[in-house]
């Protein structure tokens, strides 16, 4: 794979990362964006492909695998089945509205990429300056967090900050650690089940997932 | 030269040509007979022989709207690179000039909606500078991001250098820009889901609105100048993401004509998926629109950004 | 041997865990998690010793056992052998009231053996990476321990708890990774890179730009695990819904293994960028800890949230403890870690009966418990002192000592607002005791009495003592205490 190819490559797939997390912003069917998230567990996994490609790494390339898979396959599959118990299918009063969370996201994209001054001084490099791409997503996810107002939303939220989080791991470093990231793959996959059954519970406790129902506790 | 004088005669013939391609394909998807393609021309024919009258009270801008319109899309016709990079008026085959001059059309028009007074025209013109303000923005900050790399905002040299190396086409930065111009597109030339131009429905309609009032020739002008610039978008939107076949200065006249020909049916193509994908969707609500322009502008800025952290 | 000790805080735990999987919770399993709490703190000791030449390593050098580590584990150990001793009758009561089912129990008694072997690991492990995978761990274990008693305010409680903990830890990751990337530009190899000792060792090398930015995730991440403002939210809804032994363990122990992981971090943020960002970074921490915690506990209304936001303020103490930074502060801090783990474990079960008995958590509903109940309410009374810093408990010593290194360090101020609040949350704590304890037994008291199990009554009690005792003397912790502060303070590796 020539030099030229390989960054082109890179960047078209966290292109496709930045934009499915953008897009989460936009849509408020659940099921759609559950899709998009699925989307961009492809478009991580691809990125990890891309960068063993080129470097020669065939464990890396399984990681990017097991990524992908996770990101992709399992976890949404979780989240449609929490979707499906749960019967509520839209994003119901966001905090904030579309129009102006997609304006807070450009605001975002521009924050991520002062705080990834660091990086890109310490280390210039084709891999190293799509590290704005990651931390713009991780923003969107915290921002999809903070104002959505549905269960599957919030865990969608994190579940963007992590992605996130894995594709800075990716970009700066080829990845931690292989003890790490299997620790942080099954930490991801846990937090997830537990926040299904969760869901679950509060559907039957509270008869909906509508979290500002959760206001039994407060000073 | 002799580029630019068929790519403005192409673009002042073939417009209605291209509306009538898009209505036939609409209505054959739809199950229906359909006019024809010639019908828009001969629409325009019946409207011209017809005595223009202009409601009384209205002003100057009223009946400057009607040449300011079609005579602003004559000017970016000759200067978009669509069959020839190399225009004679090149100094203002400017991304920013080009842009203006668009808008320019349209200010003039919502103008034009305001001056008769009417509630329609209020409402069309106050809901077309709504989607203008942030229609133009995205298009500037689009083709910016796509000028970045080519290092110039003149639109002759974006084509150039996207025609020289076509592997940056496929990179974040186009790929972002693209999705933002379509959407823009779309709003800017009033079709579904922004805007529905086969109704007069008073509560959704956007562009209808503000030519109520005109009647015979000045209709007939106005249609015309909304044909052009519907084709001279999707021009401008195959040149940039499709750059192939565009002569560049000092071609041949067989070269002009096949890049004439190239483009005329890179714009037909656009336009039938256009019209085919209209078939499939509803209009959106009017108050989401900004919504639908809001999300287009955080890719076009995306794409600004992409292309300064990723180049 | 001493390789075997290290692993055994954790294989320990994890074999009662699998006992409590295969046999379930009955009477004869209820004791299991007391033993082996026991046998962590067993082997804490045990350990405490063997470190006393330097640090060890274990299980291919992912586990690291130095003074610092087993001091904490002692701390773990000292918390939950209580914990685990009220366990049964905690079940049992809420046996009776029908709210756990035999699964249920399983499920607790499994869960909370978990928990402690995380704790044991996030002490132990010697990587960045690991400690991360454990402290995530603990919150994944813990989110159902939280959910336990499935009532709406329980599942709340454990929602927010997951979530946000999630979140902070999430940034944390960020910054293990961030530290990764420039320990690898340091030139340090890819098995070494998130190594503590090795990090520690080649700070200086660290790029300060990217250093500085993970220090500040890896604070903000782990601070949230802490309960330090601004990312406390969670922590007066879990620690209050939370059964009682848990709540214990959480408040007692749980933050403090955090605040661990940012001590950890300081040594190395100290080395590559000075002592000065880490100082800022927890000074406003602890200030606004303090502020939080001094507000809301002006008008609580509910006992088990006044614990919850008093562990805050003590996690602010020790933030301000960290931030002077000195060999003194450290050992304060650390010998505060200990105490404060006492004293809220004492509170904690005592408020879990309590509640029991009134039936409601809130202040109001208590009144005259000295004269109701003079075994619970005298342990619950002394503790609550001890949790506000009077003499002879340990606290007071150790407060003192973090404001005596606080004035030479250039801090006074901070000393001077922190202890500002404190004498406010003094005030507040104070009055809303007065409410509970003193009185006349209010007329509706032809209840019975409130009954504390022996085994609880004698655990209470204890924890008491030792506070005392580590009031009037630390001789026995002396040594550990001095070089798990030099390890602390990056004097010593």
């Amino acid at each position: 794979m020539t030099e030229a190819i390989y960054v082109q490559l890179l960047y078209l797939a966290c292109g496709a990362f930045l934009l499915t997390g953008v897009l989460v912003l936009w849509r408020r069917d659940l099921s759609a964006i559950i899709r998009l998230f699925a989307l961009q567990g492809l478009a991580l996994g691809a990125l990890i492909l891309v960068l063993a490609a080129y470097q020669r790494d065939l464990a890396l390339a399984l990681v990017g695998v097991g990524v992908g898979g996770l990101r992709a396959g399992l976890l949404p599959y979780v989240m449609r089945r929490a979707l499906a118990a749960a019967g509520a299918h839209r994003e119901t009063r966001p905090l904030v509205n579309a129009a102006t969370s997609l304006l807070v996201a450009a605001v975002l994209a521009m924050l991520a990429y002062a705080i990834s001054r660091p990086l890109t001084q310490l280390a210039p490099g084709p891999t190293i300056r799509a590290v704005p791409v990651a931390l713009t997503v991780l923003l969107v996810g915290f921002f999809v967090l903070v104002t959505r107002r549905r269960a599957l939303s919030q865990v969608v939220g994190f579940l963007l900050m992590d992605n996130a989080i894995t594709a800075t791991a990716f970009l700066t470093t080829s990845g931690v650690p292989l003890v790490v990231e299997l620790g942080v793959s099954l930490d991801v996959l846990l937090a997830v089940l537990v926040l299904y059954t969760l869901t679950d519970r509060i559907r039957a406790s509270f008869g909906g997932t509508d979290l500002d129902e959760l206001r039994e506790l407060h000073d | 030269m002799a580029g630019v004088v068929l790519q403005v005669v192409l673009v002042g013939l073939g417009s209605p040509l291209l509306v009538g391609v898009m209505r036939q394909v609409r209505a054959r998807l739809e199950g229906r007979a359909g006019a024809g393609i010639w019908q828009p021309w001969r629409d325009l024919r019946k409207l011209m022989r017809r005595q223009p009258i202009t409601p009384a009270g209205t002003g100057w801008m009223f009946r400057a709207a009607p040449l300011l319109l079609p005579g602003t899309a004559l000017v970016v016709a000759s200067v978009v690179p669509l069959v020839t990079t190399a225009s004679p008026l090149d100094g203002v085959a400017d991304l920013f000039a080009v842009t203006a001059l668009l808008t320019l059309g349209s200010v003039a028009l919502a103008l034009a909606g305001l001056d008769t007074g009417t509630a329609f025209g209020g409402m069309g013109a106050s809901r077309e500078v709504t989607v203008l303000a942030l229609v133009e923005p995205t298009i500037l900050l689009s083709v910016f991001a796509l000028s970045v790399p080519a290092g110039s905002t003149n639109l002759g040299d974006i084509v150039t250098a996207a025609a020289e190396h076509p592997l940056s086409l496929i990179s974040p930065v186009s790929l972002l820009a693209a999705v933002a111009l379509v959407i823009v597109s779309i709003a800017e030339t009033g079709r579904i889901p922004v805007d529905n131009p086969a109704t007069h429905l008073e509560l959704t309609m956007i562009h209808e609105a503000m030519t109520l009032e005109y009647a015979g020739l000045d209709l007939a002008l106005i249609e015309w100048a909304s044909a052009m610039r519907l084709s001279l978008l999707l021009g401008l939107l195959a040149g940039l993401f499709a750059p192939w076949g565009i002569a560049t200065a000092g071609a041949g006249p067989l070269a002009l004509l096949v890049a004439a020909v190239v483009i005329a049916l890179k714009v037909t193509v656009l336009g039938g998926l256009l019209a085919a994908s209209e078939v499939f969707m509803a209009k959106l609500r009017l108050f989401r629109i900004p919504e639908l322009l809001a999300g287009s502008f955080l890719m076009a800025l995306l794409a600004v950004a992409a292309s300064y952290f990723l180049a | 041997m001493t390789a075997s000790l290290v692993t055994a805080p954790i294989v320990v735990p994890l074999l009662s865990a699998a006992g409590y999987a295969v046999f379930g919770w009955n009477r004869r399993t209820a004791w299991l998690g007391a033993v082996a709490a026991a046998g962590l703190l067993v082997g804490a000791a045990l350990l405490a010793a063997g470190t006393r030449g330097g640090a060890v390593l274990a299980a291919l050098g992912l586990l690291r056992a130095d003074a610092l580590s087993a001091y904490m584990l002692i701390v773990i150990g000292v918390v939950a052998l209580p914990a685990m001793l009220a366990g049964p009758a905690y079940l049992a009561a809420e046996a009776a009231a029908g709210h756990v089912s035999p699964a249920a129990a399983r499920r607790y008694g499994m869960l909370t053996q978990m928990f402690l072997a995380a704790m044991a690991l996030a002490v132990l492990a010697a990587n960045l990476g690991l400690v991360w995978v454990a402290v995530e761990a603990t919150t994944i274990v813990t989110a159902f321990l939280v959910g336990h008693r499935h009532t709406r305010e329980a599942t709340e409680a454990a929602w927010k708890y997951v979530v946000i903990c999630s979140v902070g830890i999430g940034l944390a990751l960020l910054g293990v990774v961030l530290v990764y990337f420039a320990a690898l530009h340091a030139g340090l190899s890819e098995a070494q890179g998130l190594d503590l000792a090795m990090l520690t060792e080649r700070a200086t090398g660290l790029d300060p730009g990217v250093t500085r930015l993970a220090v500040l995730l890896l604070v903000l991440g782990f601070g949230t695990k802490a309960g330090l403002a601004p990312m406390h939210a969670w922590l007066p809804d879990a620690h209050s819904q939370a059964p009682a032994p848990v709540s214990a363990l959480m408040s007692g122990v749980l933050l403090s293994v955090a605040f661990y992981a940012i001590l950890r971090v300081k040594v190395i943020a100290d080395q590559a960028l000075g002592p000065d960002f880490a100082r800022v970074l927890l000074v406003v921490a602890a200030l606004g800890s303090l502020a939080v915690a001094a507000a809301l506990l002006l008008a609580q209304r509910d006992y088990k949230r006044l614990l919850a936001y008093s562990s805050i303020e003590h996690m602010g103490l020790l933030a301000l403890g960290a931030a002077v930074g000195d060999a003194l502060a450290l050992a304060a801090v650390l010998l505060h870690v200990l105490g404060h783990g006492l004293a809220k474990s004492v509170l904690f079960l005592g408020a879990g009966h309590i509640q029991h008995a009134v039936g409601s958590s809130r202040i109001s509903a208590l009144g005259g418990l000295l004269a109701r109940a003079p075994l619970l309410g005298g342990t619950f009374g002394l503790g609550l002192l001890a949790l506000l810093g009077l003499p002879p408990f340990s606290l007071f010593a150790s407060e003192l000592g973090i404001a005596r290194a606080g004035f030479p360090s250039g801090l006074g101020w901070a000393v001077v607002v922190a202890f500002t609040l404190m004498l406010v949350i003094v005030a507040a704590v104070g009055r809303h005791a007065r409410l509970m304890l003193l009185g006349p037994a209010p007329a509706v008291a032809a209840e019975p009495g409130i009954r504390v199990p022996r085994a609880v009554a004698g655990s209470l009690v204890a924890a008491l003592a030792v506070c005392v005792l580590l009031g009037v003397t630390t001789a026995p912790l002396d040594g550990l205490l001095r070089s798990a502060a030099a390890i602390a303070t990056g004097a010593a590796p």
